[in-house]
């Protein structure tokens, strides 16, 4: 049995995986939910997140607020990117074949990770943890990095602010009704190109984020992109695609299953995940938190 | 009249045969241009193309210039059996001289075995590629190999005050070959050892910290990483966090070159100074042989980098190989180049290196070295440098 400051930061170091597993799945579940398009161009954001990110510290210097600078600067870059990408190119996609919506947000993935390696090369980059986030607090024995404490508890407090946007502001009412169906709404008198241009920078803006929180404890290399957003598609399916708190569960479950399948199959921990998510797809197929398609 | 007529047709039937001559020798370059191995697939390339543009500048080789014709294996095994096929059969090269990964290489072995090419990797590692069943006479290798690498690593942690050592290695060839080298080798030097703990993380895994607290939770006292490239940032950014060097004392080595230039100038202040690490070059190696020097100086200005990479060298000494093995054979008929490449002694940046005629395996070693601040750069160096010569530990 292994003692329990151990199991304690197992379950930690789980949590921090999953928080930021959230962050970039809960962009990809919202534009599936509401547009209907499985953006396989996500993870790309989220690797254009990090890249921003790295390129606005090399340009401010390190000072104590760089990081938070870069990283928001990062995250509202690619957000915009996002609403330029929904405005031209994803409004000719809606309602089309599943098929050229896929292959269209793969193009893009390839185009985009060209892009980057034109302006950053292959090299690998490094941003370090902000200045007084990088010590480390010791709970029952275990060391708990502050920047990872950061993050734990900021994952809860995006996934409350989001909920409260969703269910009780007009706004959020909006972007419900769209979910369910869009004709009425637009027949409503609701701008629906522009509210679909905004969610979609809203998914973008979280993606952009959760690159940039990610670069002080990764490497930013090129591949990141697909790395990433084979794990998000695995929380969403498991959570339920389109389900927000689904994806939140998705997020907590893959984590904690990472974090504790090293110690009953050390070589096999990722074969754990894909257990998992092949008996949620035979017994549920629509997730945990789902709802059937129709 | 006649007589100048007669002049003219043998000109004219000459002219394509003087032609052929100067025709340039032809070497494939399959080698990882696109996604994170590109890291190192790029430099190697720029290292043979430099050593090819100095050779040719001098007139090239057996008075032909040498070409040569570079192909993205996407560092996938398949991908580069298919550009190495295109390269001999379509571009019709000569040679060839390249692959990064323990996939390629050996699969591309294969197809120079068939077509009775001669194939030079510069970086592979895996022991496969010149084990006694897969050996042909067409392969060679001037990378270090994992036999050699485990072992050098076992050289320095054996002079360690420490027994309980642990592993951390990514779940694939190259990371179990060299750990298995590495266990079995401290076991002779140092009987009293105790493995105590072994991590294997997927190849390209991008969450430590469950390995981490898992092997931080059997107390090694040292431990030896294979964890390569920009993975190593990931890792060792993550690690930091968890306090893991500190517990370690810093009796850690990283294989897998997590000490190059390339890595620790791109962690800055961030890299874990004080551990051990391993590189295939070091610009500022300044107590190494004097042909070093020279071409520190070359290849920066050829990168116009004032930190160049340590990664061209690879390509470089691959190109000197063959060219020098085209010399003495006198020829570019593959079968006598391959002749010509057996127990080759030919002169590097790094000193004299040997392809031996046994397994066609040169004698490769690495650079070593604590890392330390340097007041003169903004990033950690290896200090002193020791050259791990595994001449003596090859078989």
């Amino acid at each position: 049995m292994p003692d329990l400051s151990f199991v304690f930061a197992q379950s930690l170091s789980g949590l921090t995986a999953a928080m930021f597993l959230f962050l970039i799945a809960s962009g990809l579940s919202l534009i599936f939910g509401v547009l209907r398009v499985l953006n396989f161009a996500h993870g790309t954001f989220y690797m254009l997140g990090a890249y921003s990110a790295y390129q606005i510290v090399q340009w401010l210097g390190t000072g104590p607020v760089t990081f938070w600078v870069a990283a928001l600067g990062a995250a509202t870059g690619v957000a915009l990117l996002g609403g330029i990408v929904e405005r031209f190119l994803f409004q000719r996609l809606y309602g089309k074949e599943e098929l050229y919506q896929l292959l269209f947000t793969y193009a893009l993935v390839l185009i985009l990770s060209d892009v980057a390696r034109i302006i950053w090369g292959t090299q690998q980059k490094s941003v370090g943890r902000p200045p007084g986030l990088t010590g480390a607090v010791s709970v029952f024995g275990a060391t708990i990095p502050d920047y990872n404490l950061f993050i734990i508890l900021l994952g809860p407090a995006i996934a409350l602010g989001f909920w409260y946007v969703l269910q009780r502001t007009r706004i959020g009412r909006f972007i419900r009704a769209a979910a369910l169906d869009r004709e009425t709404l637009g027949a409503l008198g609701v701008n629906v190109r522009a509210l679909y241009t905004g969610v979609f920078m809203l998914a973008s803006f979280l993606g952009g984020l959760g690159g940039a929180l990610i670069s002080p404890m990764r490497a930013i290399v090129p591949g990141m992109d697909t790395e990433v957003i084979v794990e998000a598609f695995v929380v969403v399916v498991i959570g339920g695609l389109g389900s927000f708190w689904g994806t939140f569960l998705g997020a907590l479950i893959y984590g904690q299953v990472l974090s504790f399948g090293i110690l009953f199959f050390p070589r096999f921990s990722i074969f754990s995940i894909f257990a998992l998510m092949a008996a949620v797809l035979i017994v549920r197929p629509w997730g945990l938190l789902g709802r059937p398609l129709k | 009249m006649v007589r100048s007529l007669f002049l003219l047709l043998a000109a004219l039937v000459a002219l394509p045969l003087a032609a052929e001559a100067q025709k340039p020798i032809k070497v494939g370059v399959p080698m990882p241009l696109s996604g994170p191995p590109a890291l190192f697939g790029e430099p190697a390339t720029k290292g043979a193309q430099m050593y090819v543009d100095e050779i040719n500048a001098k007139g090239g080789v057996l008075g032909r210039k040498i070409e040569l014709l570079m192909r993205d294996s996407k560092a996938d095994a398949n991908e580069a059996v298919r550009v190495a096929r295109e390269l001999i059969l379509k571009e019709n090269v000569d040679f060839l001289m390249g692959t990064l990964t323990s996939a390629e290489g050996p699969a591309v072995s294969v197809v120079a075995k068939e077509n009775k090419i001669v194939f030079i990797a510069p970086i592979p590692k895996t022991d496969q590629l010149t084990a006694a069943d897969k050996l042909h006479p067409y392969v060679f290798r001037v990378a270090a190999n994992t036999t050699m690498e485990g072992r050098s690593a076992a050289e320095i942690v054996a002079k360690w005050p420490v027994t309980k050592i642990a592993t951390i290695a990514f779940d694939y060839a190259y990371g179990q070959d060299v750990t298995r080298s590495f266990v079995e080798h401290i076991k002779r030097l140092k009987p009293g050892v105790e493995i105590v703990d072994q991590q294997w993380p997927k190849l390209g895994e991008q969450d430590y910290n469950p390995f981490i607290n898992a092997q931080m939770a059997k107390k090694p006292e040292a431990v030896v990483s294979s964890i390569w490239g920009g993975f190593f940032v990931t890792f060792s950014k993550q690690a930091r966090a968890l306090g893991y060097f500190d517990a370690l004392k810093y009796n850690f080595i990283g294989l897998g070159e997590a000490a190059s230039p390339e890595t620790t100038k791109s962690m800055g202040a961030d890299y874990p100074v004080g551990i051990w690490g391993n590189s295939y070059d070091a610009f500022y190696w300044e107590d190494n042989p004097g042909p070093h020097k020279d071409y520190t100086a070359r290849l920066s200005k050829y990168l116009k980098d004032e930190y160049p990479s340590s990664w061209a060298i690879q390509g470089y000494i691959g190109m000197a190989f063959l060219a020098e093995a085209i010399k003495k054979a006198g020829s570019t008929d593959s079968d006598k180049v391959a002749k010509a490449l057996l127990g080759l002694t030919i002169d590097t940046p790094i000193g004299k290196q040997t392809i031996r005629e046994k397994d066609h395996q040169a004698n490769r070693g690495q650079l070593y070295g604590k890392t330390v601040k340097d007041p003169k750069y903004a990033f950690p160096i290896m200090k002193p440098i020791t050259y791990v010569d595994p001449t003596k530990f090859m078989d």
